[in-house]
């Protein structure tokens, strides 16, 4: 990774400072990498058909990719941040307007296409449609469950709540009780996990 | 035998590390002797990792609509300070109606559709008035709807001359075919020095014209000019031996006829003069046109251009047409136009002069001793295009 001598094709020092902050879990570095490229997203949908929610949802998901790539140590930028929101929120919201219009989509663009080319972002928003599917079966699931499971198991793995916590909140007699219960529900979530989730073609 | 249950227990165990040394290592043995027992691990490591990394995501997202709602507030500080003291709105414009809302969406979304969708509409609208009005004009070609001229086409008579040159061609040897020519009208004497009036309608389009008489006498003529307005033409007979028409029996009316007054005319509807009689009944023609009058006679294709005399055997107009529509309407120009006409013709100094006849000697006599004088001034105007 080069450090400051080349701007333009690679990261800026600021990119790499906020991509380091982020990582280590500072909420403001988000905030204000969120804050900085919500216009130019926000003029694109707005400027493609699009209305204000249609540009908060596809910015919400392109941060989220972006956000989730960091929090793993799995990104690898090769161009800056915003070159790479923009291919990104680019590409979910042509998809999005593929699938409701019967015509084809032409977008209305500022940026060249060649530089949009080299940014990943196909990948890892394939990628990240398919955790997507993950999770919609695991909500799924989890929906199938029904109480207490359910509770159970969000309070322990979603919410992070200790075992001592939740079994005076259910009621269990002592945790070793409220332990078994979680790992019978834990089969039993992973039978319909599973089920539904081989069974869709990927 | 250990449950799933009792496996979960062990392989949370496992994988925070809370195992002690002999279970632990007991464990892994069995994980790498056993494909089952280690199918199950992974089962157990992937129903966990994706609990917690949806929890994860969810927590994530979560933040990012937090960030979103603050940056909006933050972006509109002054908007919530204005707000804030205000009990109603001050702008109605940013509280927008779901229906509206939609009806916007829509809108933004097909506003090119709706556009095109539009245009093609009217361009068809149009289109369509403006091809019906083409094709109404290409059928009835001079007149107005509703509106008759009585020019006679000859493709009957041709076809009667056909049917009888076979009957001859049987018998006798065949005379030549006579060309008939396409169309008729009929035609009288303006002066006695060959000029011929008839309606323009008659002549329009044509190559060459013959002047057909009674006594079946022909001569060449050409148009010496037409006033369309007014369904007008006059001819000049070119033919050298043609000398003069003599004394011509009737008179031009300059001024306007009277309502009721019985009129009569004389025409070649057929290749036999005949005579029509009627009153007038308007000094208009038709759609209030008042350089014609109407008149009460049956007319027929091949009347256009007969004389319309009144009583005491003057010219008062010349046969023009009929109304489709109403029960014998006919048309004639009124005879102050034909005056008008050739008194500025007269001004513009032509080879021939004309002497407008101005006299008639028609008056007192009996209708079939003035239809016995009139008739060898009436012609048949045919007409080759």
């Amino acid at each position: 990774m080069s450090r400051g001598n080349s701007t333009s094709s690679s990261l800026s020092p600021t990119d790499d400072a906020l991509i380091a902050a982020i990582r280590g879990g500072d909420e403001r570095a988000l905030a204000q990498l969120y804050r900085l490229h919500w216009p130019m997203i926000s003029h694109f949908v707005l400027q493609n058909s699009g209305s204000e929610d249609d540009a908060q949802d596809v910015y919400q998901e392109g941060v989220m990719v972006f956000y989730e790539k960091v929090r793993d140590g799995s990104l690898e930028l090769t161009c800056q941040i915003k070159t790479y929101l923009y291919a990104v929120c680019r590409r979910l919201w042509l998809k999005r307007l593929t699938s409701k219009s019967r015509f084809g989509v032409r977008l209305l663009d500022e940026e060249e296409h060649g530089s949009l080319l080299n940014t990943g972002a196909e990948e890892d928003l394939l990628a990240a449609e398919e955790q997507d599917r993950r999770f919609a079966t695991m909500a799924d699931a989890l929906q199938h469950l029904g109480e207490p499971c359910r509770s159970l198991l969000e309070g322990f793995y979603l919410l992070d709540k200790s075992m001592q916590d939740l079994t005076t909140e259910f009621g269990y007699t002592n945790a070793d009780n409220a332990k078994n219960q979680k790992y019978k529900c834990l089969v039993r979530l992973k039978k319909l996990f599973f089920a539904h989730y081989k069974e869709e073609p990927i | 035998m250990m449950t799933d249950a009792d496996y979960y227990a062990l392989f949370e165990a496992y994988a925070q590390g809370e195992l002690a040394g002999p279970a632990r290592a007991n464990l892994e043995a069995r994980l790498a002797a056993d494909p089952a027992l280690s199918l199950r691990y992974a089962d157990f490591t992937e129903l966990t990792g994706t609990l917690r990394a949806y929890g994860q995501h969810q927590q994530a997202r979560q933040q990012l609509r937090t960030l979103h709602t603050a940056m909006l507030a933050a972006e509109a500080p002054e908007e919530i300070t204005t707000k804030t003291p205000l009990t109603h709105t001050v702008n109605p414009m940013l509280r927008i109606s779901r229906t509206e809302r939609r009806l916007r969406d829509f809108w933004n979304g097909h506003r090119a559709t709706v556009g095109v969708a539009a245009s093609v509409a009217v361009m068809a609208v149009f289109a369509t008035l403006l091809g019906l009005d083409i094709y109404r004009n290409s059928k009835v070609q001079p007149s107005l709807y509703g509106y008759t001229v009585l020019r006679r086409e000859m493709d009957k008579l041709k076809r009667n001359q056909r049917a009888l040159s076979t009957i001859i061609t049987q018998g006798p040897p065949a005379a030549p075919a006579v060309n008939t020519g396409k169309f008729s009208g009929t035609g009288f004497a303006l002066t006695s020095e060959g000029y011929i009036v008839t309606s323009y309608h008659v002549i329009q389009g044509a190559d060459s014209m013959l002047i057909e008489g009674r006594d079946r006498q022909r001569y060449h003529a050409e148009p010496v000019y037409s006033d369309v307005k007014h369904d007008l033409a006059i001819l000049r007979i070119t033919d050298k031996k043609f000398t003069g028409f003599g004394r011509l029996p009737y008179a031009i009316k300059s001024g306007q006829a009277d309502l009721g007054e019985r009129v009569f005319t004389l025409g070649y509807p057929r290749e036999e003069v005949v005579y029509g009689e009627g009153s007038l009944s308007a000094r208009s023609g038709f759609e209030g046109d008042t350089a014609f009058y109407q008149v009460s006679i049956p007319v027929n294709p091949g009347n256009s251009g007969g004389p319309l005399l009144d009583e005491r055997g003057n010219l008062i107009g010349v046969v023009s047409g009929r109304q489709n529509d109403a029960q014998s309407a006919a048309f004639a120009t009124k005879s102050s136009y034909l005056v008008r006409l050739v008194d500025s013709l007269d001004a513009a100094k032509p080879e021939a002069p004309y002497h407008l006849p101005r006299f008639g000697h028609l008056a007192g006599s009996g209708r079939p001793q003035q239809l016995k004088k009139l008739q060898d001034y009436v012609f048949v105007v045919k007409v080759f295009e």
